[in-house]
């Protein structure tokens, strides 16, 4: 008997569960046969489904691929696309959610760096990925009153992103997609944690370390708190300097000013 | 239905009825350098949404060569409607690039709001075809032009169709004003996995709604159940079965806009160019009449 039609959206979802399963499941009741089983024909949207976003995640994280190895990394990458498929079409936002992943995945455990190493490759694919803004003009800050300057709350600049590591992931980062096994083996993972800055210049990207406390009087700035708040981060720093620094880089974009408090 | 849409517009980066190529990542370098003497370049819309330095090496390309932009990622086909944003996204390169086309696909990508990363096969029913037509309405109306709509490669086909490809095709450019984008090897791989005519097929598209004809390679694959399917992969030299089905095809459409599409291990650009070269004398032939016959 001929299975009933199913409407658009129904056939749509039994594909996506199918893609998602790795099973033929009860699409297949609507396929045509034709000398050719429902299940090999499925396979070859399967497979393309699965190698596309394979490959999407390869390209952001190539460090991780490298230092995992090419099976291993696509044995975690299907468990991973079928729990956090991409919600759009442009796969250079897709796999942010790949670092999470790769902390809680056992086989990895033993790669106490890999999380760390990956939150650094998304930061570097965002930077490169990020929307053209032009910089903030130091001197509209310039220009404002004390009062105002007070209000003032920074704008990131999108390519700019902040990580903190518990070990020396930049090095490590820089070792394995230079393919420099000296480098890599002179790496101390117990030398301590790192405090990175990334962001994208006209020229590449761009990736320092920075002294704890200016990053985070950096990472207070981006999310928002006043210069006041911000300092109150790092006591210790030369402020003015380092906000001259971020403002001559173009690591922000804009700000606006915050409401007066009320009276 | 049938909206009013702005013919394709007449401008400087009009994409002319010679064959183009398409630009991928690893010929950014060269095209700058060397300006190679491809006719236009077409490119995957979705590789250039955001910033950085993939939009900005476009925008140089662009000064010196027409280009046309060419989607995977809005899901015509899915019955959960239009992802908004994404068609901002494009709207926004489409602002940015000014293209001379913009395509995309009789496809869908999109089931409960997460992107399936492939070209799905859509069932051809009465359904299916009001929901394309209503998504291709409001692409036109959204980027204020009208697109071109291209046949997919396809490996299986669903029990309740009622309408041949060809035949849906057809009605998505008669009810929307939409153009077709003929993919001539999609027809041919199509037409093979599934015992089609390709003559028939190519019979029923109407010549006036073609905008431009893709050609590109693709791969035998036997299957481990001793059956055999034609994929379309982007990763030859168009084969010569597809070659004859286009000098047929620009026999019955007369010359138009031509691709070369290669997408996997993609050759340097002067195989690209070497495949175009072939394309454009089968368009001078149609254009000058010195090849086949023409269609009455």
């Amino acid at each position: 008997m001929e299975p009933a039609a199913p409407a658009l959206l129904e056939l749509q979802r039994a594909l996506r569960a199918s893609f998602l399963s790795y099973g033929d499941g009860e699409i297949s009741v609507h396929v045509v046969d034709a000398g050719i089983g429902a299940g090999e024909r499925l396979d070859i949207y399967r497979n393309t489904f699965a190698s596309v976003l394979t490959n999407a995640l390869r390209l952001s994280y190539p460090a991780v691929h490298r230092l995992v190895g090419a099976d291993f990394f696509q044995g975690a990458a299907r468990i991973f696309i079928a729990r956090h498929l991409p919600t759009g079409a442009c796969l250079d936002d897709y796999g942010g959610a790949f670092p999470a992943f790769l902390s809680g995945f056992e086989p990895a455990s033993s790669l106490t760096y890999l999380p760390d190493v990956a939150r650094l490759e998304w930061a570097v694919n965002r930077a490169l990925h990020a929307a053209d803004t032009d910089a903030l003009d130091a001197r509209r800050l310039a220009a404002l009153g004390d009062a105002e300057r007070a209000r003032v709350r920074l704008l990131p600049h999108p390519s700019l992103g902040l990580i903190h590591a518990r070990c020396p992931v930049d090095a490590v980062w820089r070792a394995v997609l230079d393919e420099d096994d000296a480098a890599l083996s002179t790496i101390n993972l117990g030398d301590g944690p790192v405090w990175l800055l990334v962001q994208r210049l006209a020229t590449g990207i761009d990736l320092r370390r920075m002294s704890e406390s200016a990053w985070r009087f950096t990472a207070a700035l981006c999310a928002a708190a006043s210069l006041v708040d911000a300092l109150g981060e790092a006591p210790d720093l030369d402020a003015a300097e380092l906000l001259s620094e971020h403002l001559a880089a173009g690591r922000f974009a804009g700000f606006h000013l915050n409401e007066r408090p009320a009276p | 239905m049938n909206p009013q849409v702005a013919p394709p517009r007449s401008r400087s980066g009009s994409i002319p009825a010679k064959a183009g190529v398409g630009l991928r990542f690893r010929h950014h370098e060269e095209v700058l350098e060397s300006h190679p003497a491809a006719a236009w370049f077409e490119i995957h819309t979705e590789n250039y949404l955001g910033g950085g330095s993939a939009p900005r090496t476009l925008d140089a390309i662009r000064r010196d060569y027409p280009v046309s932009l060419h989607g995977t990622g809005l899901s015509l086909g899915s019955a959960e409607g239009l992802d908004p944003g994404h068609l901002a996204r494009v709207r926004d390169a489409v602002e940015r690039f000014d293209p001379g086309l913009v395509s995309e696909h009789l496809s869908w990508s999109v089931a409960g709001g997460a992107y399936l990363a492939d070209l799905l096969p859509l069932p051809m029913t009465e359904e299916a075809l009001a929901i394309v037509c209503r998504h291709v309405d409001q692409v036109q109306a959204f980027l204020k032009r009208s697109i071109l709509v291209e046949n997919p490669s396809s490996y299986l086909q669903y029990r309740h169709s009622t309408i041949p490809e060809w035949e849906f095709l057809a009605l998505v450019a008669k009810r929307t004003g939409c153009g077709i984008l003929c993919d001539v090897n999609n027809i041919y791989v199509s037409a093979c996995n599934h015992g089609w005519q390709v003559t028939a097929y190519l019979a029923a598209l109407p010549p006036s709604a073609i905008g431009e004809i893709h050609l590109a390679g693709h791969a035998v694959r036997r299957l481990d159940g001793g059956g055999t399917l034609r994929i379309d992969d982007h990763g030859s030299r168009v084969a010569p079965e597809v070659w004859s089905l286009y000098a047929e095809a620009l026999a019955r459409f007369g010359p138009r806009p031509t691709l070369i599409e290669w997408d996997t291990e993609v050759p340097p650009m002067a195989v690209l160019l070497e495949e175009a070269a072939q394309a454009t004398a089968l368009i001078d032939e149609a254009e000058h009449g010195t090849g086949r016959a023409r269609a009455a």
